[in-house]
């Protein structure tokens, strides 16, 4: 029963279900029990005692149905040790199906790694692998490998190398295309962002113990020594402070950021009110502030809202310099305190009027101005990339590609938001460097660099 | 010996459908003493599960509320300081007297520290519900609810209480469970639960019933509806939930709905009915329309 098992749990890890040891060791004692009558309980009975999420039910399901094919050779009353004892049996036979299947292999190569390769056929295959102990199963492996790799979706990871004007069209073309989340992204993305919030908050927790060594409170010392007769054993110190840092995020919604805009949204969602006030933004043409949206709204609802171009029409190219215009004039005036800025978008402006004026006035306004572009630093030449022009102004400029970036960058900037929350101390020197040196495109870069300003730089985090 | 089967009988005395899932899981837990870990939406009968068993089984149902910000002093023990003072205080004559022999001032502190189990004993522990259920002298039912609510550091205190059914406390070593209690968690999702958790539990997952299993439920609880209504309602519920609403409506909206109907005397559905009613399936004011609308259509 153990081998079969084994097998089982084998089985599983190969569909990518994590199944440590000791749950193995459950499955068994489980089964070992007895009592389970009917298939249905068996089955209940494994996945219960071997997957711990609901998410891998379908894949479990799955393994279950094919590694125990035998609806016809097990009609239910079994004896469990018989029923057993007739798995063991029918993975044998599974062996002999797997070595005919070597011999076809052999005779016609090229019908293993063939593209039309159907999906009952590829399970064949994983079993053929996983009751194969002798030498031949390294070989296999590696095309089933290559076989899978086939099923997976090409990923367009050379996207961003194409041409400008190709990237314009495409993006005319795809904007609507876009679906919002799977519930799997959802979940994944869910796992990384609560993952970082737990980070940030083991930071923040740090951060606010330091914060608490102001002067004495003395009504809250007295009240919390009530119990000790009023002996001050337990001090208690005024808040140095009390506000919450302030973001400010835009993001563009043309598709060559999509991706990341999505993820920002989320995180956004996430983060709003609970370590941060955040307001956002998204934006083509038009900006308009989605933060009440995003309180009240769970986030995939939101995305198909924006998708059916409810929120701002999808079919407008993005005008970078008009949107800064716009929020100059109608939300500049209205920020709190000294917000952190961020921009999500490629500085592709469509040939539109710059107005980097507009985007001066934010920075003075702002106390840190971060850009965030998935385009890599060699194309920024290239067509209608403001990148240069508008990555003078900012503090930092970061190209970001994946979700784990953007996670990582995201992370580090509320650690020194945290951090440096003093706006004095946060603030970015004022730029001594003539005006003709600021249009040097390496020139945030040394900044960041050099500046006595706190470094956004991960690889200087501080060793908490 | 006790089979899934029997498991199932039991929970159906008790007014509970089971299905294999289910009733397996209760089956392994009993006889392998580990604890279930329950997730899936808001009412489909998690805690229902752990009542119905309480009573079935007739274990003594001890129930932990979790909330944000729960710790070991709500969930497993604490130290009752006021009975400690007032013991101090009321003992403080027959202490001087104790102490007088003692020659200096150290040998009255040691003398005093070697009684100082006296003040640190079970008389002064307060029982958390964690810690109750694990000396109760009946096999408890523990019930921990709504685990997600609570912090991570809640999640890691669990692991030793329900790997080893035991509490450590640190003025009197590990209290251990005489009688394992059956240990039932629930989760409603909002947070990814650990995984070094989850390993320690079985993992149920319990989802929307099947129709047959809803219906069934329907009737075991509200025999006096009739049946074609019963069906009809169902088979509606199902559409509603195909609908994607922002709270689709649970086995308890269905039940609820049951009842309404019945306190009604209704005998078929009718749109009419439903535009009544509907405030007993759909909570939120955005999905009530969509409802009414779906009704519109269906019943016509």
């Amino acid at each position: 029963m153990e081998r079969v098992i084994t097998g089982f749990v084998t089985a599983l890890r190969k569909e990518g279900v994590r199944v440590s040891p000791g749950e193995s060791l459950d499955a068994v004692h489980a089964l070992a029990l007895g009592g389970m009558e009917s298939r249905e309980a068996m089955r209940a009975a494994l996945r219960l005692t071997l997957v711990k999420n609901y998410n891998d039910f379908p894949k479990f399901d799955e393994v279950f149905d094919w590694f125990f094919t035998r609806d016809q050779l097990n009609p239910s009353g079994y004896e469990v040790s018989d029923f057993l004892g007739a798995l063991i049996h029918i993975v044998e036979g599974e062996q002999l199906k797997s070595e005919e299947h070597r011999s076809k292999e052999r005779d016609e190569p090229t019908f293993v790694v063939d593209d039309e390769l159907t999906e009952e056929e590829l399970k064949n295959l994983m079993g053929m692998e996983e009751t194969d102990d002798d030498a031949g199963g390294a070989d296999l492996m590696v095309q089933l490998d290559g076989n899978r790799d086939k099923k997976r979706e090409a990923a367009p990871s050379d996207f961003y190398m194409k041409s400008p004007p190709t990237m314009a069209y495409n993006q005319n073309q795809t904007t609507r295309k876009e679906a919002p989340f799977t519930p799997e992204e959802l979940t994944d993305m869910q796992e990384v962002v609560y993952r970082m919030l737990m980070r940030i908050r083991k930071d923040v927790r740090r951060m606010k113990e330091m914060e608490n060594r102001g002067r004495l409170h003395v009504i809250r010392t007295i009240q919390k020594n009530y119990k000790h007769g009023m002996v001050p054993f337990l001090l208690s110190l005024r808040r140095k402070r009390k506000e919450k840092p302030r973001l400010v995020v835009f993001c563009d919604l043309s598709y060559s950021v999509s991706h990341a805009t999505r993820f920002m949204l989320l995180l956004l969602h996430t983060l709003q009110n609970r370590l941060m006030h955040v307001r956002s933004f998204v934006f083509n043409r038009e900006i308009v502030e989605i933060t009440d949206r995003l309180r009240n709204m769970p986030v995939n609802c939101l995305l198909e809202t924006i998708d059916k171009g409810d929120v701002i029409n999808l079919d407008d190219n993005s005008d970078f310099g008009h949107v800064f215009k716009t929020f100059k004039e109608t939300y500049l005036e209205n920020l709190q305190g000294k917000p952190a800025v961020i921009i999500m978008g490629d500085g592709r402006n469509n040939y539109n009027e710059a107005n980097d004026w507009a985007l001066e006035e934010i920075r003075e306004k702002a106390g840190y101005l971060l850009w965030l572009t998935p385009e890599d630093r060699e194309t920024w030449p290239r067509g209608d990339c403001l990148m240069e022009l508008y990555g003078s102004y900012c503090d930092r400029v970061e190209v970001v590609k994946s979700v784990d970036e953007l996670s990582r960058i995201v992370e580090d900037l509320f650690c020194t938001l945290y951090d440096h929350n003093d706006t004095r101390v946060w603030r970015r020197r004022d730029r001594e460097t003539g005006p003709e040196e600021t249009y040097d495109y390496r020139d945030y870069y040394a900044r960041g660099r050099s500046g006595s300003a706190p470094a956004f730089d991960p690889t200087v985090r501080r060793s908490w | 010996m006790i089979t899934e089967h029997h498991v199932k009988e039991l929970l159906r005395s008790g007014g509970y459908i089971a299905d294999d899932a289910i009733a397996t899981a209760v089956f392994l837990a009993l006889r392998m003493e580990k604890p279930i870990l329950i997730e899936g939406p808001p009412g489909v009968g998690k805690t229902g599960l752990a009542k119905t068993l309480s009573a079935a089984l007739d274990f003594p149902l001890v129930r932990l509320q979790c909330y944000e910000g729960i710790d070991e002093g709500k969930a497993l023990y604490d130290w009752e300081y006021g009975k400690q003072l007032l013991y101090t205080q009321l003992l403080r004559t027959q202490i001087d007297s104790y102490l007088t022999e003692s020659a200096d001032l150290r040998a009255a502190v040691e003398k005093l520290s070697a009684e100082e189990s006296l003040f640190f004993s079970k008389n002064f522990l307060v029982q958390r519900p964690i810690l109750r259920s694990f000396l109760s002298e009946k096999r408890s039912l523990l019930l921990i609810d709504e685990i997600d609510r609570a912090g991570d550091e809640f999640e890691a205190l669990l692991l030793e209480c329900l790997s080893d059914f035991q509490v450590s406390v640190p003025e009197l070593g590990a209290i251990g469970a005489e009688i394992k209690p059956l240990a039932i968690l629930t989760s409603n999702g909002t947070r990814m639960i650990s995984d070094a958790l989850r390993r320690r539990c079985l993992y149920l997952y319990i989802g929307y019933p099947e129709f047959d299993r809803e219906v069934e439920i329907v009737r075991a609880r509200y025999p006096e509806l009739c049946d074609s209504l019963t069906i009809q309602m169902v088979e509606f519920l199902r559409k509603v939930r195909d609908l994607n609403l922002r709270k689709a409506p649970s086995v308890s909206e269905t039940l609820d709905w049951a009842q309404v109907l019945s306190i009604l005397h209704v005998k078929q559905l009718t749109p009419d009915v439903v535009t009544m009613t509907v405030g007993t399936i759909a909570k939120h004011q955005a999905d009530l329309q969509q409802v009414i609308d779906l009704a519109g259509q269906a019943l016509r």
